[in-house]
């Protein structure tokens, strides 16, 4: 059966839904105001995108994870959302249990509206919250109030969507801990199964980014993140939600498995305005796209605009502004900067990137499990540092622990064995190129036994220091 | 093409100030004598290095030779000699100004003299040089040649109507300076047939060929097989080849007496030609050598350091290949617990200095750490002896030292009156001491001079003087000899270990107030860390300052979904490109620009 399966065959799916009813300040992502006349030509484009996907292979079994985000795709009409996951299903299958998440906001959801998506097959809900604060709702430029939050808090637990997922924003200049830490326990009170807590983020190019350099608003600042990060994490993994990621929080077994896709490095397709798909050289290979064979993976792109879009899916059968291929080191760094986010970690697999995480644990910011590097609570605060540190880490060159020590050590000597790993491990570099070139082949394991995935997982895991048990349930809950 | 007599031959330079127009002018009298034709006239055709032209500077002195029919019926023979502009290469400018019988003088017609162009002026005239000025740039609005002429009158004494007016641009007024050429300076004199003299005045080394040797033959004849003698530095040479510059090498017959050219003789070494040394013949050698020779020592040292530890070699390598074609660099391997291996090098000025470095960053792809600029100082011990030390980390411990000498030099300033109160005030903050002041009637300009510290000018003064009299001052200096100060070393402390590339040498009344700003601004340019860092400045083991770089505290981006991947890793690329650029010093990185943080000390 593996056989028919092209290597890296993509198991999961985004869909992008543009639609939104008002901007807000914050959001750069790719959505469109309005637009009633548009949605129905927009769905009929994002069919016949999701036509030309096959290409790149249908998974035996049927897709894993299904992703309608946007935008806010719980705008749009049940019919219009039944249309689309029909053609999804008659195309690439679904599998049974597979995890088919929507986005929507507070505004005008009811429980008869949640009942409709259950049927549809839509078993998790994405709620874009934000706050519970009427002043920060407000500042945020959201087109709900705190009452109209809870109220659609209450319409999805009783229609029954149990995978409730909700976002939350931390970090909003007007807002003191005290509202923002009295909203988490309003949210907790309706107990979701997973929380998406972020901080606010000025991004470029938005209202926000032109009101802060015009000195109109505040920027978030270093002191709220920190008080406010950590009064998250602490609050919610109280309450049993454990921080799986930099900024997701989830029950045991209620990890976005879509998102993980992301984070682990795994292939998935995309269809819609603004959508990035990630795919083997061989599925890119098969949608059309030039690669060089000294790729090892291509992500690709589609049209912001929806309007573009629809136009350039008549024209061509697909959306795509742009791809690019991924050479070894750039997947290597990629798998390194996205593993250290999970709470699992990621392994290390260059004996000089372990040299540097032997020196990151000495001060405290991450763990050392094996070959697995874990941020500890402290080293999350300043994860993008030590993916740094670890991305730019070189061989070669002998560490140097105190200037008075300094020497020079022949780099023919230090490369080519590397130097012991902290826990006194001596790393085969054999081994560990084999390993590498797995990995980013897309091979390491997409077959449909997803036993086989994690051949590395280290026995250390198994201690209850959160984020790795945890991991290790959400590893259990994604085989099943 | 040779003409018959040396009457029919002049040679000349040109004196300008940066900026001034010197090139752009050497460009249009080779187009109008038809040396090169329009097409294949690139601009600043004589600065040859990208460097040169980037920077609109001249380093190497370059030769050409033209043909002038003038109006007078007959054909000459011109070489003109473009020479370095800045105070670093001032002996280079004097000899290749010996090796002429005059020089035009190229003055904006917006800005004026400079204290620079003065002090070439100065120099050609000693030498007996004829000048010609020539005002240009007279097609920019707010150009007033007049008001040039006259101060060129006053300051020179050459009579305004005498200056040419001319812009390089148009080419308006080249013909006149073609002709002034031939009329206004004189011809050279010279005996062919007495014992060889000739001056050397630059060389440059040719990878197939060997070194290049530019001459002027003042007496006697230079051909393909004569032996010659180096008479400063004793070496002989059989001469291969001899030609002229036109403006690519030529071969001639014989540089006889008055002509400039070049020889080639495989000499492998610009060491073992010199410029400034007399050439003459083995057989039948001159009792007198040429006036002027000698020996160039660097002003001003630093270390160089291989990022990467492995790059050492290259560094090594590619010192080596600048020597072969820079007589004064030197250099000699240094170690230095903060920065490993690497190398302290001579240079002549700061200029010297910027120029090598990015030439090593440049043409070899070299990533390095430059220290900051240091200049020789005369230690004497209580046992008597005597050392020179141009690194202050080899200082020895104050107990044995009985004196600490440093040089100094007689600095000149050209600035306009009005910022006359800054610029004295700048000398005084740098411990200068008045030496005398005259305005150069009527009163719009002052020449300004002080005795003051080498090292005190090294640094920042250059920039300082720009910005205190925007821009209108310019220097010149002159080693005069050292003094005995009350001078102390200043170390500075990362994390606890002292960095020895920070070490500077500084004035005890100064220690305090310089260990300051030296922490202060180390703060500012040593980037947050994941973990506390203490910055110390201190002398002899007494901390006299401290600042702490506070660990980064929050360095995490909240989203990471499919499509910030991407940006995500480009960012991750260049960040890591700007890591490679930084130096691990103990468990700290630090930039390179903190290694030249004392350059940049608001006194």
């Amino acid at each position: 059966m593996t056989a028919e399966v092209a290597p890296g065959t993509a198991r999961s799916l985004y869909l992008h839904i543009p639609f939104c009813d008002t901007r807000c300040p914050y959001c750069d992502f790719a959505i469109h105001i309005g637009g009633e006349q548009l949605r129905q030509p927009y769905v009929e484009a994002l069919i016949r995108e999701v036509d030309h996907l096959t290409a790149a292979g249908q998974p035996p079994g049927g897709l894993e994870t299904i992703y309608l985000g946007g935008g806010t795709p719980g705008l749009l009409e049940p019919a219009l959302l039944g249309r689309i996951l029909a053609a999804v299903a008659q195309r690439f299958g679904i599998a049974p249990g597979a995890e088919i998440t929507l986005e929507a906001n507070p505004t005008g959801l009811t429980e008869a509206r949640c009942r409709s998506w259950r049927g549809l097959g839509i078993n998790r809900l994405s709620l874009g919250v934000q706050s519970l604060d009427d002043a920060t709702l407000h500042w945020l430029g959201r087109n709900h109030d705190g009452k109209t939050a809870e109220r659609a808090l209450r319409a999805a637990v009783d229609a029954g969507l149990e995978n409730l997922s909700c976002d939350l924003i931390y970090a909003v200049p007007t807002q003191p801990t005290a509202v923002f830490a009295t909203g988490l326990e309003r949210l907790l009170s309706f107990s979701p199964s997973h929380i998406s807590c972020y901080e606010l983020t000025v991004e470029p190019g938005t209202p926000l980014a032109r009101w802060v350099a015009q000195g109109r608003v505040s920027a978030p600042t270093e002191p709220e993140f920190i008080e406010q990060h950590r009064l998250a994490r602490d609050r919610l993994q109280a309450a049993g939600l454990r921080q799986y990621e930099v900024s997701n929080y989830a029950r045991p077994g209620h990890e976005s498995r879509h998102n993980l896709t992301y984070w682990l490095g795994r292939n998935y397709l995309a269809a819609g305005c603004g959508a990035h798909g990630f795919v083997g050289l061989q599925a890119a290979r098969a949608l059309g796209l030039a690669v060089d064979s000294d790729r090892v993976a291509v992500r690709y792109w589609n049209f912001r605009s929806a309007a573009t879009y629809i136009k350039e899916v008549a024209r061509r059968g697909h959306g795509r502004r742009g791809h690019e291929g991924i050479d070894q080191q750039q997947a290597e760094m990629e798998r390194v900067a996205c593993g250290l986010r999970l709470r699992a970690g990621v392994e290390l697999r260059l004996s000089h990137q372990l040299t540097v995480a032997g020196r990151l644990a000495q001060l405290g910011l991450l763990t050392i499990e094996g070959r697995r590097a874990v941020a500890t609570a402290r080293g999350v605060e300043v994860l993008d540092r030590l993916t740094l540190e670890l991305v730019a880490a070189k061989p070669g060159v002998a560490e140097v622990e105190g200037a008075a020590q300094r020497r020079r050590v022949p780099v023919a000597a230090a490369a080519p064995a590397g130097p012991p790993s902290p826990g006194g491990r001596k790393v085969k570099p054999e081994r560990v190129r084999q390993e590498h070139s797995e990995h980013i082949a897309g091979q390491g394991g997409y077959g449909p036994h997803r036993q086989h995935l994690r051949p590395s997982e280290p026995e250390s895991l198994t201690g209850d220091r959160g984020l790795q048990h945890s991991h290790r349930r959400q590893a259990d809950s994604r085989q099943q | 093409m040779a003409p018959q007599s040396t009457s029919r031959i002049r040679n000349f330079s040109i004196i300008a100030h940066i900026d001034h127009g010197k090139s752009t002018l050497a460009d249009r009298l080779m187009e109008f004598t038809g040396t090169v034709s329009a097409r294949d006239l690139t601009e600043q055709m004589l600065d040859t290095m990208d460097l040169e032209r980037e920077r609109g500077i001249t380093i190497k002195a370059q030769a050409v030779r033209m043909t002038y029919q003038a109006r007078d019926g007959q054909t000459y023979e011109f070489n003109l000699i473009d020479t370095p502009g800045h105070v670093d290469f001032a002996y280079e400018v004097s000899r290749a100004l010996a090796a002429c019988e005059g020089a035009l003088l190229v003055v904006d017609a917006s800005q004026g003299i400079e204290a620079q162009t003065l002090a070439n002026v100065y120099k050609a005239l000693e030498l007996g040089l004829e000048i010609v000025p020539v005002v240009n740039k007279i097609d920019l609005p707010q150009a007033d040649p007049e008001l040039v002429r006259e101060e060129i009158a006053r300051v020179i004494g050459i009579p305004a109507e005498r200056s040419i007016l001319a812009s390089a641009r148009t080419g308006e007024g080249v013909d006149q300076i073609l002709e002034a050429v031939v009329t206004a300076l004189p011809a050279p004199v010279g005996d062919p047939e007495a014992a060889l003299r000739a001056l050397i005045f630059d060389c440059k080394y040719d990878a197939y060929r060997g070194v290049v040797v530019y001459v002027r033959v003042m007496d006697g004849r230079l051909r393909s097989g004569t032996q010659i003698r180096m008479m400063a530095n004793q070496g002989t040479f059989t001469v291969d080849e001899v030609g002229i510059f036109h403006p690519s090498m030529v071969e001639v017959g014989e540089l006889t007496a008055g002509e400039v050219g070049y020889l080639i003789a495989s000499i492998r070494n610009v060491r073992d030609s010199k410029v400034g040394d007399t050439i003459t013949e083995v057989s039948r050698p001159t009792p007198a050598p040429l006036p002027g020779y000698r020996q160039v020592s660097p002003m001003v040292w630093a270390g160089l350091f291989p990022v990467e530890g492995d790059d050492y070699q290259g560094l090594k390598e590619a010192l080596d290949r600048l020597q072969l074609n820079d007589a004064a660099l030197t250099f000699e391997p240094e170690t230095s617990i903060a920065l490993g291996f690497g190398f302290r090098c001579g240079f002549l000025g700061l200029l010297h200095m910027e120029i090598v470095q990015e030439r090593l960053e440049r043409e070899f792809q070299l990533n390095l750490i430059t220290t900051a600029p240091s200049v020789a100082y005369r230690v004497t011990l209580r046992n008597g002896s005597v050392m020179e030390i141009d690194n202050p980390d080899q200082l020895p411990e104050v107990g044995l030292i009985e004196t600490i000498e440093e040089p100094r030099v007689k600095l000149e300033i050209v600035v306009p009156r009005e910022h006359l109160g800054g610029i004295m005030e700048l000398c005084q903050e740098r411990r200068g001491e008045f030496v005398q002041l005259e305005y150069q009637p009527p009163g719009e300009r002052a020449l300004l001079t002080y005795d003051l510290p080498l090292g005190e000018i090294i640094h920042d003064f250059y920039d300082q003087l720009k910005s205190r009299s925007r821009g209108y001052a310019s220097m010149d200096y002159q080693l005069t000899g050292y003094r005995a100060e009350q001078l102390v070393k200043l170390d500075v402390l990362v994390a606890g270990a002292k960095v020895d590339a920070l070490s500077i040498i500084v004035h005890r009344q100064q220690s305090s107030n310089q260990g300051r700003k030296l922490v202060q601004r180390l703060k500012e340019v040593i980037p947050r860390q994941l973990f506390e860092v203490a910055i110390q400045a201190a002398i002899g083991g007494k901390v006299i300052a401290r600042e702490t770089v506070p660990a980064l505290r929050k360095d995490v981006l909240a989203k990471c979904y499919g499509g910030d991947i991407t940006r995500k890793r480009k960012l991750l690329e260049k960040q890591r490109e700007g890591k490679q650029r930084m130096k691990r010093v103990g468990s700290v990185e630090i930039p390179q620009e903190a290694f030249m943080a004392v350059l940049s000390l608001d006194r």
